[in-house]
């Protein structure tokens, strides 16, 4: 209703002032150094949505996390001080799933990192065929996490599933790929890696198309072999794009959900329950809010330490980049 | 020289179609599935080709035994949602971050990219108790509300580093001729930067389309499902045929990769471009 009205008077406004004319004024941009509301008015609006939908239930997350709240009667719960971090921070089963988050991490990560790096190197140069592989490459990244539990389940199918068909055919026998310990990690990271890989190759694509084209011109000219020029030329135009996309990676598999949960449910024997699922079966299962919120905290202080520890490393190679140049 | 040349591109083309398959085969999967039999599946008989001409049929199956279409609508009205509230704040914090100067702005664009890296796992736990006192759960607006906090932030940056790329004169001239503000920017920039702002739209929106945890945690009531919820709930379930299964999968997928292939530059440039900048 009010937005519409708003919108209403602005139109009102733009019928008196139509006739701009665009003979520019050469004034800089500095003379806007008064006091003014207008950049408020603007960002004020989306400032206060995150305010009450992000940092108000972090910080109401935070305050259960001290409490032994729970699910069905989520009113009633008592301040316990810090009885759910105390429970947690002396049980197996917390880092157990804090273990399982960091390979799962690190295995998602190095695989779409490199296989995302393959895929652009290959899609950046001439091949007959290359804009159809190119759109087919990057589908997975679009394809609705609840479809892509779907067929993964379906091909890990113990008795129907194409997996166990392709392996029987290369006489390696079959697998319980969701029902073997041993097999459930690397299912779902192979599900994870083929959805989220395109995201890789289309920015290090990016990376690699912005390397100027006079600069391969003058390694050409200098007789350079394909080698150097990858090192001295492609390398340090990549290196920051991958560096970046490396953090996005790691803080996006940190607290990855639909794909786990759906696939496993945290399973086989909890080789998949991340810190995530965690949380969501403490307070969903066994509906102990408080605990979940806990869990949540710590994951969420992992996520940042990890943050902070790339912006540290990435100043500090900067400095260095800086002395050497 | 010449051979080595053809010799490289002999490789990145057979490369290229591994990797393609290996993208590809999934999707392919869902394709197959969805055009086979369910007695077939279930006996391991799925062929490498199926019957193309059951396509016809899925759709009335689809249709007629299940209630997918109304979950499909469910989506609509949650990403159609989700896309206008998440457009309309992010187009004037974009403004303001791109063309003002002004105390708080360093600690408001932190908050933008810190939302980036909150697990939806630990917020669904408040908001859920925060939803049930405003009697939110249950409603597809509410679902609205929350899936707009997460897509909101990336719309901003994609749409601030497409402003930024405005030159600012032809703004400076309409100012000094008494423009508002806002006029300035719904008439001049809003035009300028269209491309990006379906890009923005594309991803909002599918952002909500395909949202799977708010909405099975918020939405119990089985006619208020969602899509994604609704093709969920056939997981590990064998009342409902498997093939009509995939064919409700194929079809809430298209329109998603569809969008995305036809956005896909802008899309990228803008995600970089946000991450990077921070």
């Amino acid at each position: 209703m009010r937005g519409s009205l708003f919108l209403n008077r602005e139109n009102v406004a733009m019928t008196v002032t139509t006739p701009v004319r665009t003979q520019a004024p050469s004034r800089p941009p500095s003379r806007r150094r008064r006091f003014s509301w207008t950049p408020y008015l603007f960002i004020g609006l989306a400032v206060l949505y995150l305010l009450v939908f992000a940092v108000l239930p972090l910080l109401k997350g935070l305050d259960l996390s001290f409490t032994n709240t729970r699910l069905l009667n989520p009113t009633a719960g008592k301040y316990i001080g810090t009885e759910n971090y105390n429970q947690l921070l002396s049980s197996g089963a917390f880092f157990k799933s804090v273990a399982t988050t960091l390979i799962y991490t690190v295995f998602t990560v190095v695989g779409s990192l490199t296989l995302g790096t393959v895929s652009a190197f290959v899609i950046n140069r001439f091949f007959p065929g290359r804009t159809l592989a190119r759109a087919v490459m990057v589908m997975p990244w679009a394809v609705p996490t609840v479809a892509v539990v779907l067929v993964f389940r379906w091909i890990y199918n113990d008795s129907t599933g194409v997996a166990n068909a392709a392996t029987a055919a290369l006489g390696l026998g079959e697998r319980g790929w969701l029902t073997d310990p041993n097999y459930g990690m690397l299912s779902v990271v192979i599900a994870t890696v083929w959805k989220v890989t395109p995201f890789v190759m289309l920015v290090v694509l990016a990376a690699l198309q912005s390397v100027p084209e006079d600069l391969y011109e003058a390694t050409r000219i200098d007789g350079a072999d394909s080698y150097s020029t990858f090192k001295f030329v492609v390398l340090p135009f990549l290196l920051p794009t991958l560096r970046v996309v490396a953090l996005l990676m790691t803080i996006w598999s940190f607290r990855r959900f639909e794909i786990i949960w759906l696939l496993t449910g945290g399973g086989p024997v909890d080789v998949t329950t991340t810190i995530v699922i965690d949380v969501y079966r403490h307070a969903f299962s066994n509906s102990e809010l408080g605990m979940a919120a806990a869990a949540g905290v710590l994951g969420l202080l992992l996520s940042l330490i990890v943050t902070a520890v790339y912006f540290v490393a990435e100043q500090r190679a900067n400095k260095q980049n800086g002395v050497h140049a | 020289m010449i051979v080595r040349r053809r010799l490289s591109t002999g490789v990145r083309a057979l490369l290229a179609l591994l990797l393609t398959c290996l993208a590809g085969f999934p999707l392919y999967w869902i394709i197959n599935t969805a055009m086979t039999p369910t007695n077939d599946l279930y006996q391991g008989q799925q062929k490498p080709l199926p019957d193309i001409s059951r396509a016809l049929d899925l759709f009335s199956v689809l249709t007629t035994d299940t209630p997918f279409l109304g979950w499909m609508a469910n989506s609509a009205f949650v990403a159609f949602g989700t896309t206008m509230l998440s457009l309309l704040m992010a187009t004037m914090g974009a403004y303001a971050l791109s063309r003002y100067k002004f105390v708080g702005k360093g600690p408001m664009g932190f908050l933008f990219f810190a939302t980036q890296m909150l697990p939806e796992a630990l917020l669904v736990v408040p908001l859920y108790s925060l939803f049930a006192a405003l009697g939110l759960l249950n409603q597809l607006s509410g679902l609205v509300l929350v899936n707009t906090a997460f897509a909101m932030p990336v719309a901003l940056f994609i749409l601030k580093s497409a402003i930024d790329n405005v030159p600012y004169e032809l703004e400076e001239s309409a100012r000094v001729d008494g423009c508002s503000p806002l006029s300035i920017l719904q008439f001049m920039v809003v035009p300028l930067v269209a491309p990006s702002m379906a890009a923005a739209a594309v991803i909002t929106f599918f952002d909500g389309w395909n949202e799977y945890l708010f909405a099975t945690t918020f939405i119990q009531d089985r006619s208020s499902w969602v899509a994604s919820t609704g093709l969920a709930s056939f997981i590990g379930e064998f009342s409902t045929p498997l093939d009509t299964v995939f064919s409700a999968a194929l079809v809430f997928t298209i329109p998603a990769v569809i969008f995305f292939l036809l956005m896909q530059r802008k899309i990228v440039s803008g995600l970089t471009a946000g991450s990077v900048k921070g």
